[in-house]
């Protein structure tokens, strides 16, 4: 490994100021997971590492207001094992038990999830579908951005040299709505995702038609993406063969799947349309006789 | 369920080694500390195929820590140095010469203060290549104006007996051809109702034993050399280095501490000449230990493309097989010609086919060498064998488990090489592996709709390694305790205790009263490898006639001091009987020195001949192992993922020795068999290896286990083993693959012939058919 | 360059000095002279070199060990109370979950950080938190018996 200064900052502004002081030649480190792999087989050669860990409200899973307030610290780990995502998106812990392994989700961060851009990952394409916004910090204020603008390619965010992502918001679920998701490997149980699909939906009392569809996909891409043709085919409509068939299909089309390891592009688009399928069924049945009221 | 009802007396389930590996007090290679030593660093070829230019080493040996630098003038211009080796031609180097032949090829090494000073200085050597374009594919390689991988390959004049006639076929890639022949196959086609033609495909994939290679090699000042290494086969490993150096082999010591697994990767020479060349350089100790991604530079399993044509008569029985076996050997030939073999003894299967005509090429390409691999050719044979076999009871309307019965060998029966085949249980484990899967029942309906279940079987025969030599001395000491010196390498699979535990039998004392000393070349008597399941039935026989040595000198001992008939001494319970005397072992001893001290030396040898001692019969090995697998699998139809949920494995290991380490091998090869079925491969591309790491290279884990893996021994007693025990290491891994093709074809009628099975495949199988 | 750090080792206090870039796993083999945890993948896939920061399993190969300043670590070899083998170890002895012992470590750890979190987990329990290690010898069948053995006992 380069060697490297080690600065521990006690507050975001501070951090904020030591990212602007190496003048883009500093990398904001969290849990750590996908940074140290990157500085070992050097990838990166930055001339500081400034570690975040020391501050303490970025850890938190909180309710404010309305909303979920996840901190950038906040561990794989800690949302497998919160009560209180427990009660209000049980989502998010149950799909955190398959991801990567026990060592990763204690080390690895929400935060350092998102910034690292690494696309074959599950939170931000569940996140979407929850139109998620992230905080981010930076030295002149901070700014706000719904959480699918933050990426822009392959491991490319929006994050600037200066900038520090501090939290997640979630905002509350619709009356009558349910949420779902697919982790789906094509080989190990514990191999990265072949792809990954996330449906969100409410369903109105009277005649059933669905509504506020929200359809994430994940690996298909070089970001995590919104199917909105396929939540088109079902917005506003009532949950039949047809619709569903009409939103998997077009869920295929859209999606821009690469061939490689994990599956050639071809199989890819029939996975999304047979998940995108078998997913938005169970979800609108959930939100039925289910849903949050 | 036990393993097996008659355990030996000695044996109570714990293992010899378990102590200090559940303490972390067992020493592995990296965790030896030396005094003085330099850490080595490889730099390596970038491209497949190249001529080499030139090497600059200037610029490294400036970066403060170095101690030296080992580049291609050292091979050539080296003192006394014998620049080419190999365990069957003498197709490598110690770094490239004239060529870099794979991605990974080593180039140049570093010896350093530090392994960051090493790694940098290795990254500072300049090479200049010129591109060759790189062969990928055996099909590609045997082609006609395929560019040549080794312009001229060098034969050593002394090689392995059993390969002695087979040698590269001049300007071709072809490194050996090994033709089978047996009856007249064109008449044996002509005499058939019935003939079937398909080809198979396997990838190469790696051993991924999660100990990585290393090696310390330290210069001695009297000029001999000590060696500690992760090496299945010590002495083999110290015969190449004494010829590279050209040094009497008494001078070269081997260590071999704990290995952490080997499955073949770790058998013939791999760092070892380059970490002797480069200490005998910086007049230093050197380590080298290779991280993760070079060790799948550095071995692999052949990746295989068969074809495979098979006549059946009318009543069903097999009658003739053609097959045709290419095995990517990669760039050097490493072991690769006896791959070869033993897949063509075996491309029949355990079948009694009339006539058959199989032509075995190991063929160079320009991936990394290809080795041995728990299941050394016969993975890949069975494949196809196997999945052959239920093509053709799919087409004739047949059950795949009756006309298996129908055409398996028997005891007595001939094999493909007209030698008689004993001890050969393979029927019975066939017979107890259908009865463990409920063969023709109905299989109970998944509860989810979208699912479907089917089962499948396979069965194969694989030959050991022979002849072969492994010699064996125990030292018995004062107290009546023993010392057992065996090269035989503990990697994992229990050998040691297995050995104790014969030793302890035989000499009828206690297990505790038995210690394994480790792996050393300058104590332990030659034992040529610890690999091919030939160490329980010749290590294990030797230290049984080295126990038996004993026992009779003590006999003798108590015959003379007592004026006693030797033929009225006899050996039970670790006491020496004679008339309605009984003496322990301490007092015979005692009797016999006169003192408190003394050793007795009991000393065995197993060696093994292509021709029965007793009868003059052809023996191609010294014994069969058989054995037979079947596998439930669950499919999804909407995804065609592969759920196995359940896989019986039954072998016919003559006799248990350790019922704990006999469950731990049947049971861990059928998971290793799990990874090859479904999911590893080494993937290419442009000769880049893609996936040289363990987030892209994919390992079965502990949630891809089926719900149950039974593993069931047949004891068939082979009248050479010790207590009638056969090797038991490979088997299980061999029918996993071809059962769940079979079972996977049962449940949703997709064949897939190419291996890994992936969901994909499934898939679009079931696709394309609809 | 180099920062002193203070971790509590297997229940002692020990101070090191350390550049940043050292990870935790060398510097526990290297300076400490603990060797039952390996290197493997080096990637965080493996977990042979599992260690327990504050309790919770991690894969020493990727963290900074002057991350673990201020923090608890446990090695396979602080699992034992003296010649009294720790209940997992007698377990795996007694189920026969190893062969060649190089992943044993990072089970062993791992098993002890999830009953401590979870002293009865379900076999689904288990597998999700123990899937991430990989034994190549094939022993998860044993494993799974051993740990349950404990988890039940």
């Amino acid at each position: 490994m380069k060697h490297f200064d080690y600065l521990e900052p006690g507050t975001v502004d501070e951090a904020c100021g030591l990212l602007k002081q190496y003048n883009g030649n500093a990398r904001v480190f969290a849990g750590g997971s996908s940074l140290t792999i990157l500085l070992k087989q050097g990838f990166l050669q930055p001339d500081a590492l400034i570690n975040i860990k020391k501050i303490d409200e970025l850890r938190r899973i909180e309710e404010s207001g309305d909303d979920l307030v996840i901190g950038a610290l906040v561990t794989h780990h800690d949302i497998e094992t919160s009560s209180l995502l427990a009660e209000r998106l049980p989502v998010l812990c149950e799909l955190e038990h398959d991801v990567a392994n026990i060592r990763v989700r204690n080390m690895a961060t929400v935060g350092g999830n998102i910034a690292s851009g690494e696309p074959l990952t599950d939170l931000p394409c569940v996140f979407i579908t929850l139109d998620a916004t992230v905080r981010i910090a930076n030295t002149s204020g901070g700014r706000t951005l719904p959480l699918e603008d933050v990426f822009l390619d392959y491991y490319e965010t929006q994050l600037g040299e200066d900038e520090v992502l501090t939290h997640v918001v979630i905002p509350a679920l619709p009356a009558r709505s349910a949420i779902d998701y697919v982790r789906f490997s094509s080989s190990s149980v514990v191999d990265k995702p072949c792809i990954g699909v996330a449906v969100r939906m409410s369903v109105e009392p009277d005649g059933g038609a669905c509504r506020e569809v929200r359809i994430g996909l994940g690996c298909v891409a070089p970001t995590p993406m919104r199917a909105r043709n396929a939540e088109a085919a079902l917005e506003g409509q009532p949950l039949n063969d047809e619709n569903l068939q009409k939103a998997a299909r077009a869920a295929a089309e859209e999606c821009d799947p690469m061939d490689d390891l994990r599956g050639s592009e071809r199989y890819k688009r029939e996975m999304v349309a047979a998940l995108v399928r078998r997913l938005a069924s169970r979800v609108y049945e959930q939100a039925r006789d289910h849903g949050n009221s | 369920m036990a393993i097996s009802e008659r355990p030996l007396s000695a044996q109570d389930g714990q293992r010899l080694d378990y102590q200090a590996k559940l303490t972390g007090r067992a020493a592995y290679l990296a965790d030896m500390k030396m005094a003085g030593v330099c850490e080595g660093a490889i730099l390596r070829s970038p491209v497949a195929h190249a001529w080499i230019r030139y090497v600059d080493a200037s610029e490294a040996l400036k970066v403060p820590g170095v101690v030296a630098v080992y580049t291609k003038d050292d091979v050539v211009q080296g003192t006394g140095i014998e620049p080419y080796y190999g365990p069957v031609f003498k197709d490598q180097t110690i770094v490239a010469v004239d060529k870099v032949r794979h991605v990974g090829d080593p180039v140049a090494a570093v010896a350093a203060e530090t392994r960051e000073a090493a790694e940098e200085a290795a990254n500072l050597i300049v090479v200049e290549y010129e591109d060759l374009p790189p062969v990928m594919d055996v099909r590609d390689s045997v082609k006609e104006d395929a560019t040549l991988v080794h312009e001229t390959v060098r034969i050593p004049e002394h090689g392995f007996a059993d390969l002695a006639e087979l040698k590269p076929i001049e300007n071709t890639n072809v490194c050996t051809h090994f033709k089978l022949r047996k009856g007249d196959i064109e008449q044996g086609f002509a005499e058939c109702a019935h003939v079937f033609e398909d080809t198979f495909i396997l990838p190469t994939t790696q051993h991924v034993a999660l100990e990585p290679h290393g090696c310390i090699a330290a210069f001695q000042p009297d000029g001999r050399v000590n060696l500690w290494s992760t090496t299945q086969n010590p002495f083999v490993v110290r015969t190449q280095l004494a010829n590279i150096f050209k040094m009497p082999v008494s001078k070269i010591r081997i260590m071999v501490p704990y290995l952490g697994g080997g499955y073949g990767s770790k058998v013939y020479p791999k760092i070892e000449p380059l970490t002797m060349a480069l200490a005998q350089k910086a007049k230093r100790p050197v380590r080298i230990l290779l991280s993760r991604e070079e060790v799948f530079y550095t071995v692999t399993k052949h990746a295989a493309f068969i074809r495979m044509k098979t006549g059946v008569r009318a009543d069903g029985s097999f009658h003739a097989r053609e097959a045709e076996v290419f095995l990517d050997t990669g760039a050097f030939a490493e072991i690769g010609p006896r791959v070869a073999k033993k897949s063509a003894y075996t491309a029949a299967g355990p079948y009694k086919f009339k006539h058959v005509k199989i032509d075995a090429k190991s063929v160079y390409t320009n991936k990394p060498p290809a080795g041995a691999f728990r299941g050394f050719g016969v993975s890949q044979s069975a494949w196809a064998s196997e999945s052959q076999t239920d093509i053709i009871a799919k087409a004739l309307g047949r059950d795949p488990y009756e006309l298996r019965m129908q055409n398996i060998y028997d005891e007595g029966d001939e094999f493909v090489t007209g030698e008689k085949l004993w001890s050969i249980g393979v029927k019975g484990c066939l017979e107890k592996v259908a009865q463990e899967m409920k063969w023709g029942e109905p299989m109970p309906a998944p509860d989810d709709p979208s699912k479907v279940r089917g089962r499948g079987l396979a069965a194969l025969i694989k030959a050991t390694i022979t002849p072969s030599i492994s010699c064996a001395a125990i030292k018995l000491n004062e107290d009546g305790s023993v010392n057992v010196f065996t090269s035989t390498v503990e990697m994992g699979q229990g050998s040691d205790t297995a050995m104790a535990a014969i030793v302890a039998d035989t000499l009828g004392i206690p297990l505790e009263q038995v210690s394994v000393l480790g792996v050393d070349t300058d104590v332990v008597p030659y034992d040529l490898t610890t690999s091919s399941s030939r160490s329980t039935f010749h290590m294990g026989k030797a230290l049984e006639l080295a126990s038996l040595d004993l026992c009779e000198q003590l006999r003798r001992f108590v015959s003379e001091e007592h004026g006693v008939p030797f033929e009225e001494t006899r050996m039970e319970g670790g006491r020496v009987l004679f008339r309605e005397n009984a003496l322990t072992i301490r007092e015979v001893l005692f009797n016999h020195f006169g003192m408190q001290g003394g050793t007795l030396v009991g000393r065995g040898e197993v060696k093994t001949s292509t021709v029965d001692p007793e009868t003059g019969d052809k023996t191609t090995s010294s014994f069969w192992f058989v054995g037979a697998g079947g596998s439930e699998v669950e499919i999804d139809k909407d995804t065609g993922r592969l759920r196995v949920l359940k896989h019986a494995t039954a072998v016919d290991v003559g006799r248990v020795i350790t019922p704990l380490g006999c469950q731990q091998q049947l049971v861990g090869g059928a998971i290793t068999g799990l990874g090859q079925a479904l999911f590893e491969q080494m993937v290419w591309d442009n000769g880049i290896l893609v996936n040289p790491n363990l987030v892209d290279y994919v390992l079965p884990a502990l949630g891809d286990m089926p719900d149950e893996i039974t593993p069931i021994a047949v004891e068939v007693p082979h009248k050479n083993g010790p207590f009638g025990a056969k090797g038991i290491g490979e088997t299980s891994l061999i029918p996993v693959a071809p059962s769940i093709a079979n079972a996977v074809d049962d449940a949703v009628g997709v064949r897939i012939n190419d291996l890994p099975v992936t969901a994909e495949k499934i898939f679009l199988g079931m696709l394309d058919k609809s | 360059m180099k920062k002193a750090i203070t971790m509590e080792v297997n229940g002692a206090s020990c101070e090191v000095e350390v550049e940043p870039w050292r990870t935790l796993l060398d510097v526990v083999r290297e300076e400490l002279d603990l060797t039952g945890a390996k290197l493997g993948c080096d990637i965080q896939v493996c977990g042979a070199c599992t260690l327990l920061v504050d309790g919770k399993p991690v894969s020493a190969c990727s963290v900074l060990a002057v991350d673990a300043d201020g923090r608890k670590v446990t090695t396979v070899e602080g699992l034992a109370d003296g010649d009294r083998l720790h209940p997992l170890q007698e377990s795996f002895m007694k189920f026969g979950a190893l062969q060649c012992g190089y992943c044993t470590s990072g089970f062993l750890l791992t098993a002890k950080a999830m009953l401590d979190e979870n002293p009865h987990p379900d076999d689904e329990q288990i597998k999700s938190y123990m899937g991430g290690s990989f034994c190549r010898c094939g022993c998860y069948q044993e494993i799974m018996q051993a740990i349950r053995g404990v988890a039940q006992g």
